[in-house]
């Protein structure tokens, strides 16, 4: 069990630091989707539904992050209590992004 | 039916997924040896419902939601999709995300020993759960788009 723990660790930090860049990923791929036409098309082809493939490009790039930043130094510099004021941070300002884009084209 | 089974359950475990949100929350507030375990099985199922209910909602949305977007859109409350459907099928992902990592967060550190662990693994329940109630908020909106539409029709 200790081992299985120890092993899991170290993804931690890095997953943290997928979770700030990849929120506010999801908040900037809206506004390019929704400004660029050719991009949301080729999103719809992807998959068949451009949220679909919206869906897909998060996760795998949260996993995808999460994986290659944990075999990084940089996590071994992450201050914890930094890391918790970015995701509140991050998110706070994605939230808002979002809501202030279709704010602004209802 | 199907359609409406699968959107109603969407709600069920999105109401389920923030109960286990507000659980982690306060299991974690109160962490200490008896129930670090406890912590641990109620993050994993956060996310799981979490991510059940995405699958359902996304399923739906990508199958069903069509006709009743034409409906919102021809109807006095089009902003009910144009705002409310549009955030709300975007900011499900920060969700999606926050309830991927809590299980990560939670079992990769020890809460008990490093406080500022602590606070992060509360401050994403926390999240889990603001999100998760303006997600159901958002919901109840769209839905009464639709009435509205239809109503007006």
């Amino acid at each position: 069990m200790k081992m299985i723990r120890k092993s899991i660790a170290k993804y931690a930090n890095g997953f943290t630091l997928s979770l700030i860049m990849v929120s506010l990923f999801n908040a900037l791929l809206v506004i390019a989707k929704e400004s660029n036409n050719a991009l949301k098309e080729w999103m719809k082809v992807a998959t068949g539904h451009h949220w679909t493939t919206h869906g897909v490009v998060v996760l795998i790039m949260f996993i995808a992050l999460g994986l290659v930043l944990s075999n990084t130094n940089i996590v071994e510099r992450l201050d914890v209590r930094k890391a918790l004021v970015a995701v509140l941070m991050v998110t706070i300002i994605s939230g808002f992004i979002i809501t202030g884009f279709f704010w602004t084209h209802i | 039916m199907t359609a409406e089974g699968i959107l109603m359950s969407h709600v069920v475990f999105g109401v389920l997924g923030i109960l286990g949100g507000i659980w982690v929350f306060a299991e974690v507030l109160h962490v200490n040896e008896s129930n670090r375990k406890r912590i641990i099985y109620a993050s994993i199922a956060t996310a799981i419902l979490i991510w059940i209910s995405y699958l359902l909602g996304g399923y739906w949305y990508v199958e069903y939601y069509g006709p009743d977007k034409a409906i919102i859109k021809a109807g006095p409350w089009p902003w009910a999709h144009l705002f409310f459907m549009e955030v709300k099928e975007h900011i499900f992902f920060s969700l999606l995300l926050l309830g991927t990592f809590l299980p990560i967060a939670v079992y990769s550190n020890n809460l008990l020993a490093d406080k500022n662990a602590k606070h992060l693994v509360l401050g994403v329940a926390g999240l889990i759960v603001f999100i998760g109630l303006g997600m159901e908020g958002f919901g109840a909106v769209i839905a009464m788009g639709v009435k509205m539409g239809l109503l007006a029709g």
